[in-house]
């Protein structure tokens, strides 16, 4: 008795939301089998070396600074205890509330020839008006400044679990070998903990290839900006995409090696005799230079910036909350709500069906689906922008103006791109619910949605609403999809704050890019919610 | 009348070894069977086979006389009528007590009465408005078998059920479901390690050792 059935809903919804996810991707992608056009001389004769080699450049500074800056206040918060170390702990991962291209928008304010910097210097040394103090900041060097000060939390936050997980018994063997406190750091702390360190620098890497806002401030010619130039400065649609496509298998490499170093992270976990670390305590000037070598990348990272627009906001006589920001407000929250509604539910209903249909295929899903967060913002929106318009041109009645450039587009967009944060929320949180409970319901008569709806759902609220806020505020700042796809008039703080940058008008930038920044505090404050909610259930 | 009937039922896990080989066993209307065996013998494996929540490589099952699962054809455990009581219980922290033991009663107008029916039976009706982590192991203990036996399930699976439970409360349980058992009538197949235990609670018993029945 053979009985032919359709598969259900929740054994192909997992597959058909990642045949969407694939799909610009895939666009762009199959440029590179097409003709390739003229404007490819150009670019090889002219800038493609640039591009190559501005990237690298800033790929390999912004490794080295932000590994220096990463693992060492690491290293001092697990090891060493000294006054204001608390705060220091938790504030080391607040410059992650400062997108790239806010902190580049407020150094160009304050290091210019009479910006703040400079006219401080000025003002306290009686100097004349001529004279110049800090250098020129828009350039490769301030670059590498700007990204390493708002991405090293990524090389931290890694660091500082690996620390903690290191025996006391490992150090203290090292003490008796004769190592002292640095070359403990150096020979013995810090080649162990290499893979999770690794981990974290490729989610550096990455963010710095994605940026378009910072670079393109700074006017430095890399791969996202050579993107932007060849599709709207030369109207070569096919060449950008080509170009994107390069970029996108730069990225792939990179994520490619973070799956790897994750796997080899496994040997920086403590042996089965494990014993904490014993902390140092630091007095006088030894307790002041931890402090302030802690101190600084949050002061450059965070408290810099947010002054700095604060004071801006405040001398604009408050006349920036004007019709023109409570307008890009709204849009800004209608978009990151909607977006974090959608890819949270998404994900919800994916991790369900994964764990109820108990597909073979869970882990090859997961990670097919959370791919996104890597594919720079740029790359998504081309290829967006391509399939909308194949679909409106071959298949909505031969117009381009339902899908293309309207908001789907866009929230389609911070979808794949933030679907990655979602599903990280849901997988912890089935985790943490026992499938004997699933067992149970299901000889209770209860599957399916009733299932979800009865069970799942109600213990994974938190999660929701976590993941809810964590996809929002990453909305509220994604950048350069927001640019490209956004509808014609339709602005966003992100939006709002780029042009006021580009027309150097820092002092109109300043309110939303605070209003950027504070959204941005949301996932901080959850994270260190989880941090120590996790700690206290070690102790 | 064979309430359930297994004929060469077969399982593997990846195609590896079998975790159980040619099962064949029937249990009738009313009788209480347990099913004993070390760690690992595959008691577990076939209790889940039963109610669906695994399939079988080989073999049928069949309920009432109608099959529920061959190698073509399987019935998803929701709708074989079967209760199931796990060794951790598998309370839903959610719910309170009555919601708990009202969650597999189909739509009916009287099911919080019914459900209370159940509580009153087990002894902690008073319990009703408490959450499983409000009350103890043994009385979690009750609100599973109370849960488990409210939808009228035409067999109960209990798996450990007493094995998390000090052995003064053990020894109380086993006489009051015993009692409960009997009254209603109910057709219950129990896994344990316990042989004392399982003397005590079943008309029969069976032996499995590495996946196979074998002969005591």
């Amino acid at each position: 008795m053979f009985k032919f059935s359709f598969p259900s809903f929740w054994t192909t919804t997992p597959f058909l939301v990642l045949f969407f996810f694939l799909l610009p991707v895939l666009i762009v992608l199959s440029s590179l089998f097409g003709d390739y056009s003229d404007n490819w001389a150009h670019l090889y004769d002219y800038v493609l070396l640039d591009y190559i080699g501005n990237t690298l450049y800033l790929i390999i500074g912004v490794s080295l600074l932000s590994l220096l800056i990463g693992t060492s206040t690491a290293w001092i918060v697990t090891n060493y205890d000294f006054f204001g170390k608390s705060f220091i702990e938790w504030a080391l991962i607040l410059p992650l509330a400062t997108p790239p291209y806010i902190l580049a928008y407020t150094f160009t304010g304050f290091f210019d020839a009479y910006g703040t910097a400079n006219n401080l210097i000025r003002d306290i040394f009686s100097l004349d008006q001529s004279f110049i103090f800090f250098p020129n900041i828009r350039n490769i060097y301030g670059a590498v400044i700007v990204f390493s000060f708002t991405l090293y939390p990524y090389i931290y936050l890694a660091s500082r679990s690996a620390f903690l997980n290191q025996s006391r018994s490992m150090l203290e063997s090292g003490r008796m070998l004769g190592l002292g406190q640095f070359e403990i750091f150096y020979k013995l702390s810090l080649p162990i903990i290499r893979p999770a360190i690794i981990g974290g620098l490729m989610l550096v890497i990455m963010e710095t290839i994605s940026d378009f806002g910072a670079v393109d401030h700074f006017a430095i010619q890399t791969f996202t900006t050579g993107v932007f130039r060849t599709w709207h400065g030369m109207y070569d649609l096919k060449t950008a995409m080509q170009l994107a496509s390069i970029l996108l298998i730069f990225v792939a490499t990179f994520v490619w090696i973070e799956k790897i170093s994750r796997k080899k992270a496994l040997y920086t976990s403590g042996a089965s005799t494990f014993k904490p670390a014993k902390k140092i305590k630091l007095l006088k000037y030894k307790a002041f230079i931890g402090f302030f070598a802690c101190f600084i990348p949050i002061l450059i990272g965070f408290i810099l910036p947010i002054t700095e627009l604060t004071i801006w906001a405040v001398s604009y006589n408050l006349t920036f909350f004007n019709e023109k920001f409570i307008l890009a407000a709204m849009n800004t929250i209608f978009l990151s709500v909607t977006a974090a509604v959608l890819c949270t539910s998404i994900a919800l209903i994916i991790n369900f069906s994964i764990r109820f249909k108990k597909h073979r295929s869970s882990n090859f899903l997961s990670s097919f689906l959370s791919m996104g967060y890597a594919v720079p913002g740029l790359i998504l929106a081309v290829g967006i922008v391509q399939l909308f318009a194949l679909v409106d041109q071959n298949i909505l009645f031969n117009t381009d103006i339902i899908l293309t450039g309207s908001i789907i587009g866009l929230i389609f967009a911070y979808i794949i791109k933030s679907y990655a944060l979602a599903n990280s929320t849901f997988e912890a949180g089935f985790q943490r619910i026992s499938t004997n409970l699933d067992d149970s319901a299901r000889t209770l008569k209860s599957s399916g949605w009733n299932l979800l709806s009865r069970i799942h759902f109600p213990l994974l609220k938190t999660s929701f609403l976590t993941s809810i806020l964590m996809v929002s505020s990453e909305v509220v700042k994604e950048l350069p999809a927001t640019l490209i796809l956004r509808p014609f008039n339709f602005d966003t703080l992100a939006v709002a704050t780029y042009v006021y940058a580009a027309e150097e008008r820092m002092f109109q930038a300043a309110a939303p890019a605070i209003a950027i920044m504070l959204v941005g505090l949301i996932p901080i404050i959850l994270l260190t919610k989880m941090i120590s909610s996790s700690r206290s259930m070690d102790k | 009348m064979t309430i359930l009937e297994i004929k060469n039922l077969h399982h593997t896990y990846d195609n590896e070894s079998y975790a159980l080989e040619d099962i064949n066993l029937s249990i009738n209307d009313g009788e209480i069977v347990s099913i004993l065996g070390p760690s690992g013998c595959g008691k577990t494996t076939l209790l889940r086979v039963i109610a669906g929540l695994e399939r079988q490589s080989r073999g049928t099952i069949k309920m009432n006389d109608q099959i529920i699962s061959n190698e073509k054809f399987m019935i998803p455990p929701e709708k074989r009528s079967i209760g199931l009581v796990v060794q951790d219980k598998a309370l839903f922290p959610h719910l309170n007590v009555i919601n708990n033991v009202v969650f597999g009663i189909q739509k009916n107008k009287e099911k919080y009465k019914l459900a209370k029916d159940y509580l009153n039976i087990f002894k902690v009706e008073e319990l009703a408005d408490e959450y499983p982590h409000e009350i103890s192991g043994g009385e979690q203990q009750s609100v599973a078998l109370a849960r488990a036996m409210a939808p009228h399930p035409n067999i109960l699976l209990l798996d450990e059920p007493f094995s998390a439970l000090d052995q003064s409360l053990k020894t109380e349980l086993h006489h009051e479901t015993k009692k409960i058992f009997r009254e209603q009538g109910l057709t219950v197949l129990i896994v344990s390690h316990d042989k004392d235990e399982a003397k005590f609670l079943s008309d029969r018993l069976i032996y499995i050792e590495n996946g196979k029945i074998s002969p005591q």
